[in-house]
């Protein structure tokens, strides 16, 4: 064999793909060809150095991407799929209400016609009052797939009015009751009971622009639509089963930020994998923000500092398989959302 | 190298053709980062790599039904990606990204900045050298060498016979060895 002939064998050697022939005739030649050794160490460095390439991964968000691209739904059906997933354990009804209100609210500040209706609408209380929303939240209602349950008009402009003026929402931050609501300690528990949702929702928002910029108009019927909350809220609707919800719900849904590093761990033991993960976050200064479960895995939202990410991959990693995503942040906190499956 | 392709996920090809939502969501997920990563490596920009990406599942999603599983799933992708690629590159209008941004994430996180800075320079020569490979070339190595995939199943997906791939490897390697003689 020559040399030219054992050189083009060199790259079925790096894989293993020789015949037994091959390999025989290919060895044969090296052990007295000192040249051709020197050549297939320095192809082997090289093949070598291609594989230690890291495999790339695709961007956060990229499967969201192509999903709303391959499925271009209606956005109120695909609003309220994203809505609803991280609170599964959110009553339908709630949810529904929540979604109408969101609407009704982005539909208004989008309607310069809506806010003029609103303009004139002041003083005449009661029964009149209704009439707004049935105008504002139709294209929502009728399009969602949920809203069905929104039982009367009524609801709903409960519903509208308690996203739409909420002024920095106290309840966005911190679980202290806001003023207005006479309701809240009731409501508290339902608060509690979507803790992991809300939980999360208060590291990540900033109170939400349509609180502070909402057009002077607003007030008028703001004054206005109190007294028919205060009327429905009499008239037996469940106004509670909205309220503090509202606050962090659909606005939260829209604007959170996506997480700097969203990471998949594969472990035998999904749960005793997601004490550690929060333990580990704990120990390296930063601590759980949040849990949710998206399709059936658990997502464990996790804050970790800067300086401690090198060490949290490295200590994560030894948990199991991890494959990690990553934005460019120069945030000092790095928010990491982590889905645990087995 | 990215581990081995292995078998499609159970049970979802039937699911796909059978219009189950949840499918191909499932695919998308499965395979994001092997198209991705293709893309990245072929066309050398993240912007156009996401594009190309989005397309092949696009792409994927409409053909379905027309899929008859002769191929296993991530061999099809890679294959979509692949031409997707290639017609890019082949394009005129093309913007010239030259491989700049190819290798920029080579670079794994807990790398300590010792062993990076080392790194740097001989990062930025094998991106020179993989951008300057023949295109067809390049592919099957990235499908090879980076993407891990074998002989049979490169094949597969570009529909060449294993003793193409095997040559193109293998020029497409003495190649990049020549060019990074004084670091190998």
């Amino acid at each position: 064999m020559t040399c030219t002939e054992t050189r083009d064998l060199f790259s079925a050697l790096a894989d293993d793909a020789l015949t037994p022939g091959e390999r025989a005739a290919l060895d044969a030649h090296l052990a007295g060809c000192a040249e051709c050794r020197r050549e297939l160490a320095a192809f082997g460095r090289t093949v070598a150095l291609v594989r230690a390439i890291d495999p790339a991964h695709a961007p956060a968000g990229f499967v969201d991407r192509v999903l709303a691209a391959a499925r271009p739904e209606p956005w109120p059906r695909w609003l309220a799929r994203r809505l609803s997933t991280p609170w599964p354990t959110l009553p339908l009804g709630a949810a529904a209400l929540l979604l109408v209100a969101g609407l009704a609210v982005l539909l208004f500040r989008a309607w310069p016609e809506q806010q003029q209706t609103a303009r004139y609408q002041s003083p005449p209380p009661g029964p009149a009052a209704p009439a707004p929303s049935r105008e504002t939240a139709p294209s929502g209602a009728s399009d969602s797939p949920q809203a069905d349950t929104s039982r009367d008009a009524g609801a709903t402009a409960t519903a509208t009015r308690e996203v739409a003026p909420a002024a920095p929402p106290p309840a966005a931050r911190a679980p202290e009751p806001p003023a207005r609501l006479g309701d809240v300690a009731e409501s508290k528990n339902r608060l509690e009971q979507a803790a992991p949702a809300t939980k999360s929702a208060e590291t990540n928002v900033e109170p939400t622009a349509p609180a502070r910029d909402a057009p002077p108009a607003l007030e008028g019927r703001r004054a206005n639509v109190d007294s028919i909350a205060t009327d429905t809220a009499k008239a037996g609707r469940s106004r509670q089963d909205v309220a503090p919800l509202s606050r962090t719900g659909p606005m939260t849904g829209i604007l959170a930020a996506p997480p700097d590093v969203t990471a998949q761990l594969r472990a035998a033991d999904a749960s005793a994998a997601e004490r550690s993960l929060i333990e580990l976050a704990g120990r390296l200064g930063g601590g759980q923000t949040g849990r949710r479960i998206d399709g059936g895995r658990v997502v464990v939202e996790l804050a970790v500092p800067r300086e401690a990410y090198a060490q949290f991959v490295r200590e994560a990693t030894a948990l199991g398989p991890l494959s990690i995503e990553q934005q460019a942040t120069d945030r000092p906190l790095l928010s990491v959302a982590v889905t645990v499956s087995n | 190298m990215r581990e081995a392709l292995g078998a499609d996920p159970p049970g979802l090809l039937e699911r796909l053709r059978g219009g189950d939502a949840r499918a191909f969501e499932e695919l998308v997920i499965a395979y994001q980062h092997r198209v991705y990563g293709v893309a990245l490596r072929m066309l050398g920009s993240r912007a156009e790599a996401e594009e190309i990406a989005q397309e092949v599942f696009l792409r994927a999603y409409r053909a379905i039904g027309a899929f008859r599983g002769e191929a296993r799933l991530g061999t099809w992708l890679y294959g979509i990606a692949s031409r997707l690629c290639l017609n890019r590159l082949a394009s005129p209008d093309r913007r010239l990204a030259r491989g700049d941004e190819a290798l920029a994430d080579v670079a794994a996180p807990t790398a300590d900045a010792a062993s990076a800075a080392e790194r740097a320079e001989l990062d930025a020569a094998l991106r020179a050298a993989i951008a300057g490979l023949p295109e067809e070339r390049r592919l099957v190595l990235v499908l090879r060498d980076v993407e891990g995939l074998s002989y049979e199943e490169i094949a597969e997906t570009l529909a060449i016979d294993p003793g193409t791939v095997r040559s193109r490897l293998h020029r497409a390697r003495l190649q990049l060895k020549e060019k990074l003689e004084r670091f190998a």
